[in-house]
């Protein structure tokens, strides 16, 4: 094996969350090259946009912020929001991409987010950022504009185009890193879980952001169909997941996303009965089994362990009923719920991509196959720390992988 | 002999972290805030000695505030965990001596959302309000 | 005492309708540390900006202070474009902190804005810059342990280019693979798993193998660890920029547990791998229990690895002898991800027996001298049943290495409570606090041998771009994004060697020096992050940071609240 591989290379890094931003440094940190693609508007992916992290408990993007603002000062790294990797050919053990940027209507780069586009706009479809986005900008929801063009007129530094074509830049890079992480998956074709049936019936991440302190309800624990307070909340897990109609894998991460969920909702309001059904509870990782023994008491969360059959809301429309059978006690149970959360509908990003999006060869399941490089969960449904390791792994095998 | 209505002085001492980011997201919102308070920004709130706080209260100040990151969530790995319990030490300090440990709030990990920032500092404004004037501890001429 | 240059936003009026800039102009052009006052529409629009970077440039202003947005917006982007023509630049928020958080009090946002000006015009006239130190990083690296983390680390650093000692208390590599005959879930065995890497151990130029050989001392910080090792051949002294600790971890005994120790045919995990690596292992009916030592009040951790060990096992068992039947008694089965829920399917349809349990009521083991059989609580279906058996197979976890501790102590990086080494939370999970010290494998927590390897793989890139460097100046060595405040640092004449700073640092940066009769705090350069907790357990001010001195911090104080006119 020939050492020494010293020449710095390009490298495309195709999603900007938490694998794919530890990937970038650790190449630009080496001296290498690195575009880094992503999609929305900012880096940060799905865990900066969470209310809090486990098993820290702490808020999700501070730690992110760090990395986000490292990547953008690095002079190696060319970050590409609102950009998608368009075309991707291979030739003679280099690769020719075209990466497309969709500048917003509302160029980042020009808005100094005054919000006068907020303010004169008729529709309220003009609204700022997520909370914690650094530096903050306005956004125009394109499915509500009205077209009147009134916030083009205030907008103070012109920043405001409608007409916008999109910007292709050709890239020629050695190799590709693919670490566009996961999405949501409708939950609608599984009618038992009863999703889109009651505005009580939501997956963790819609429930995720309606708790989140820096969300409309400053943290508070309400119900979606009426803000009055639950009494009680189920956490569902393996919606979806380990499931052969839907999505075979385990998610991997929802065990201890659920477990996170209802300590925050039983830290600001002890009254508010939590219940979460399991298959098998899956607190691989460091400090996550004790994570999960604080509920094991009996005074927190209450852990039961049945996969339910029947999601409905209940007739007269106060509440939510889930009936499964309690594997504890071999009875068939109907419990009734204010709200009910459900966990596990998680998919990896590049099996659901629209046609105009280079990817790379999926398995059966829509993960990347190893012939191609990749990290965190289009590689396999992984936590934050598990992304953060292989996304230097993949680094490094992007360094040393064979030219010829 | 309580303090004119209009003339609360606040210092607040607040790491980059977890101390502004609450403050940073209510101007964000446009939330009002009385003017009566000061930043001295610092990197970690572990820097913040017992010295400088009693410093700006023979500067004047009515109540000094000092935000940081929730214990364990420090960028500097443990620092503020020292800074907690030595402030925790001067509001008893401060109580002994009858200058009153109530002037001294103490913010870490709860002032990082934009609400919970507004809410501390109005609520702390308020309360400065009813405090009795510090003429009779500064020096002279002041 | 060179002068200050202002520059005031109005950012379109957002600043300006709020704030009365003309009043703030007048006050700071009569202030004589102020050189000049230019207020601006936009300074983050790329005419204004250029133009406050020509003013810098060409006037060679070396301090500026900027009255902006939040620096958490794009005044950040701002002030570091000035700084890049040379200056100290500072940045008071006079948006979000003060004209829009006190829209409604024009005067006294204003009243504000003055004062904040004025506390931090104080800042640039009394900061001094903390001496920095350039650190020349040696250019060679040590990982410690040559299991598959070890080895996975020690080869990327070598083809990458770095010379590579690695060391083994073994006599030579592979570590716990050397006694698997078939890894999970591809069923390569062990040792052709890590075949190529171990052979590049030998083969590559760049790495040299110490067998049964341990680390006596330590010294020295990040870019310049002075290592002794002592072996077969004597003791060795090494120079290295950076450490990667692979030491690896044990499989507990179940001394005492199930019959373990007393009753024939009740075996651990290594034991069976061990009866397959000889040839057929013969069973009738083999038993797998999980959890055993694990998940319970002394190791409240799960240990990663064993249910899809069991999972693999259960499976050969089937495999090797035709009727025969493998039953796997478990708490909850961990195979998390895609690739190990498939390994879980597969071995379900293979025929194996999953029969959960609860921790309250665990399995009784029957027999006298031979274990015969197994009596287990099904807590799904709500029996109670007794498996006839002639294999009874208990998985129990990793536990820390008896000597991770003494190393975590040489090298100066913490322990969690099992023994494990700790990492930078939460997204630098092969880093320790110690810069230069990374770890990986399963001294680091209870992970597979292809998590080993990828970590490995992680801390040889981490560790590679560190010495890649080559030289690195100290305050360059800062996770925070703008770098490090600066260094502190203890005026040798004023310190009375009371140790209070030593005892407080995070990062063990300062340390004690005996200087004649007296002994002198001493902060190492390379190791300090300014957190400034030394500054403020000073007794008498010894101890400062140049960037924010007690004059710095006393002046602010002193004008935050001065009357404005």
């Amino acid at each position: 094996m020939q050492p020494t591989e010293k020449k710095k290379r390009t490298i495309l890094v195709v999603g900007g969350g938490v694998a794919g931003m530890s990937a970038a440094f650790d190449l630009a940190d080496s001296g290498h090259r690195v575009h880094l693609v992503e999609s929305g508007h900012d880096l940060g992916g799905q865990v900066a946009k969470l209310d809090k992290f486990y098993p820290t408990d702490h808020c999700a993007f501070c730690p992110l912020w760090t990395e986000i603002r490292r990547c953008k000062e690095h002079s190696c790294i060319s970050v590409h929001t609102n950009s998608r990797v368009e075309t991707l050919e291979k030739s003679n053990g280099s690769y020719r991409a075209v990466i497309t940027k969709s500048t917003p209507v509302i160029d980042p780069d020009l808005c100094i987010y005054c919000g006068r586009c907020e303010s004169a706009c008729p529709k309220g479809v003009a609204r700022p950022i997520w909370e914690h986005a650094y530096p903050p900008v306005y956004l125009i929801d394109g499915d509500r504009c009205g077209d009147c063009r009134t916030c083009a007129d205030v907008c103070p530094t012109k920043a405001i185009g409608f007409d916008r074509e999109e910007l292709q830049a050709e890239v020629a890079v050695d190799e590709v890193i693919w670490s566009a992480g996961f999405t949501e998956v409708s939950l609608a074709p599984l009618k038992e879980y009863g999703w889109g049936t009651h505005p009580d019936i939501l997956t963790s991440l819609e429930f995720e952001s309606w708790k989140a302190e820096s969300g409309e309800n400053k943290g508070a624990i309400l119900r979606r169909s009426n803000k009055a307070i639950p009494r009680s909340i189920a956490f569902i897990q393996c919606a979806g997941a380990r499931d052969l109609r839907l999505l075979p894998q385990c998610s991997a991460v929802c065990c201890m996303h659920a477990l996170k969920q209802a300590q925050w909702v039983k830290r600001r309001n002890p009254d508010i009965h939590c219940v979460i059904l399991y298959t098998d509870l899956r607190t691989v990782g460091r400090d996550y089994y004790e994570y999960a023994l604080r509920d094991f008491g009996g005074n927190g969360v209450r852990l039961v362990r049945g996969r339910p059959s029947l999601i409905y809301p209940l007739p007269g429309g106060d509440g939510i009923a889930v009936k499964f059978e309690d594997t504890a006690t071999q009875k068939r149970e109907i419990w009734k719920f204010d709200m009910v959360v459900l966990n596990g509908n998680l998919k990896p990003t590049l099996s659901s991509l629209p046609g105009d999006n280079a990817r790379p060869e999926l398995d059966a399941e829509g993960f990347v196959n190893r012939t191609a490089t990749s990290c965190g969960f289009v590689m396999e449904p992984a936590d934050v720390t598990e992304s953060a390791i292989q996304a230097s792994s993949a680094a490094l095998r992007s360094i040393l992988a064979d030219k010829s | 002999m309580s303090v004119d209505r209009g003339n609360v002085k606040i210092l607040v001492f607040a790491c980059r972290w977890c101390g502004l980011i609450g403050a940073d997201g209510a101007g964000r919102k446009r939330i009002e805030l009385p003017a009566s308070y000061r930043v001295i920004p610092v990197d970690c709130a572990g820097y913040v000695e017992p010295d400088a706080v009693i410093r700006a209260f023979a500067s004047g100040a009515t109540g000094v505030a000092v935000l940081g990151c929730h214990v364990g969530g420090c960028r500097f790995n443990d620092a503020n965990h020292p800074a907690l319990k030595r402030l925790e030490l001067l509001k008893t300090l401060l109580d002994t001596t009858g200058i009153g440990g109530n002037r001294l709030l103490l913010g870490f990990g709860t002032a990082h959302e934009s609400h919970q920032y507004a809410d501390m500092i109005l609520e702390f404004h308020r309360a400065m309000e009813s405090m009795p004037s510090m003429a009779s501890w500064l020096p002279q001429g002041q | 005492m060179s002068k200050i240059s202002l520059f005031l936003c109005n950012c379109f009026g957002e600043i300006g309708r709020v704030i009365d800039l003309e009043f703030i102009r007048k006050k700071f052009e009569a202030d004589p540390d102020v050189d000049s006052v230019t207020i601006v529409d936009s300074l983050c629009m790329p005419d204004d900006a250029a133009k406050a970077q020509v003013l810098t440039r060409e006037r060679r202003i070396g301090k500026v202070l900027i009255g902006a947005c939040s620096p958490y917006g794009k005044m950040e982007f701002v002030r570091l474009g000035l700084a890049k023509e040379g200056a100290a630049v500072r940045a008071v928020d006079l948006r979000e902190g003060c004209a829009w958080i006190h829209g409604k009090d024009p005067e006294g946002a204003t009243r504000k804005a003055a004062n904040q000006i004025d506390m931090e015009l104080a800042l640039l006239q009394n900061r001094k810059d903390s001496k920095d130190l350039t650190l020349r990083v040696q250019q060679e690296v040590l990982v410690i342990g040559a299991g598959p983390a070890g080895l996975s680390a020690a080869c990327g650093l070598a083809r990458l280019g770095f010379r590579t000692h690695l060391v083994d208390r073994g006599s030579a590599p592979g570590g716990l693979l050397n006694v698997v005959k078939k890894v999970y879930p591809t069923d390569e065995p062990g040792p052709g798993k890590i075949k190529n890497l171990v052979d590049e151990t030998g083969e590559n130029p760049l790495i040299r193998f110490y067998g049964k050989t341990k680390i006596s001392s330590v010294k020295g910080y990040a870019g310049d660890f002075k290592v002794k090792l002592t072996g077969p051949e004597g003791n060795t002294a090494l120079r290295v920029g950076a450490v990667v600790l692979a030491t690896g971890a044990r499989i507990l005994f179940p001394q005492g547990l199930y019959g373990y120790g007393k009753i024939k045919n009740v075996i651990t995990q290594m034991e069976i791998e061990r009866r397959f690596a000889t040839g057929a292992l013969n069973c009738k009916t083999a038993v797998f229990i999980q959890c055993v030592g694990a998940r319970n009040a002394e190791r409240p951790y799960c240990s990663t690895i064993c249910c899809p060990l069991s999972l693999k096992n259960a499976m050969r068992v089937m495999d090797e002898n035709p009727g025969a039947r493998a039953y796997v008694l478990h708490r909850d089965i961990m195979t998390p991800g895609s690739v190990l829920e498939a390994y879980y399917r597969k071995a379900m349809q293979r025929g194996v027996q999953f029969i959960r349990f609860d921790a309250e009521r665990p399995p009784e083991v029957r027999g006298q001298e031979q274990v015969s059989g197994v009596e287990v609580f099904d807590s799904i279906s709500g029996v109670s049943r007794v498996i006839d058996s002639d294999l009874l197979v208990l998985s129990t976890p990793f536990v820390a290495d008896p000597e991770s501790a003494a190393i975590a102590r040489m090298f100066e990086i913490p322990v969690d409570k099992y023994g494990f080494y700790e990492e930078v939370y939460p997204i630098h999970p092969v880093e320790t606090r110690n810069d230069g010290i990374f770890i990986c494998g399963t001294s680091r927590w209870p992970v597979s041998s292809d998590q080993a390897i990828a970590q490995g793989e992680a801390a040889a890139i981490k560790a590679a771009s560190f010495l890649g460097k080559e030289t690195v100046s100290a305050l360059a060595m800062s996770r925070v994004p703008g770098g490090k405040l600066g260094h502190a640092a203890a005026d040798a004449a004023a310190c009375t060697g009371c140790g209070n700073c030593v005892a407080v640092c995070p990062y063990k940066a300062c340390r004690l020096q005996r200087t004649g009769n007296r002994s002198v705090s001493r902060v190492i350069k390379v190791r300090c992050k300014a957190c400034g907790n030394c500054v403020a357990v000073c007794p008498n001010g010894a101890m400062q940071m140049p960037e924010q001195n007690y004059r710095v911090t006393g002046e602010m104080i002193r004008r935050a609240f001065r009357e404005v006119r």
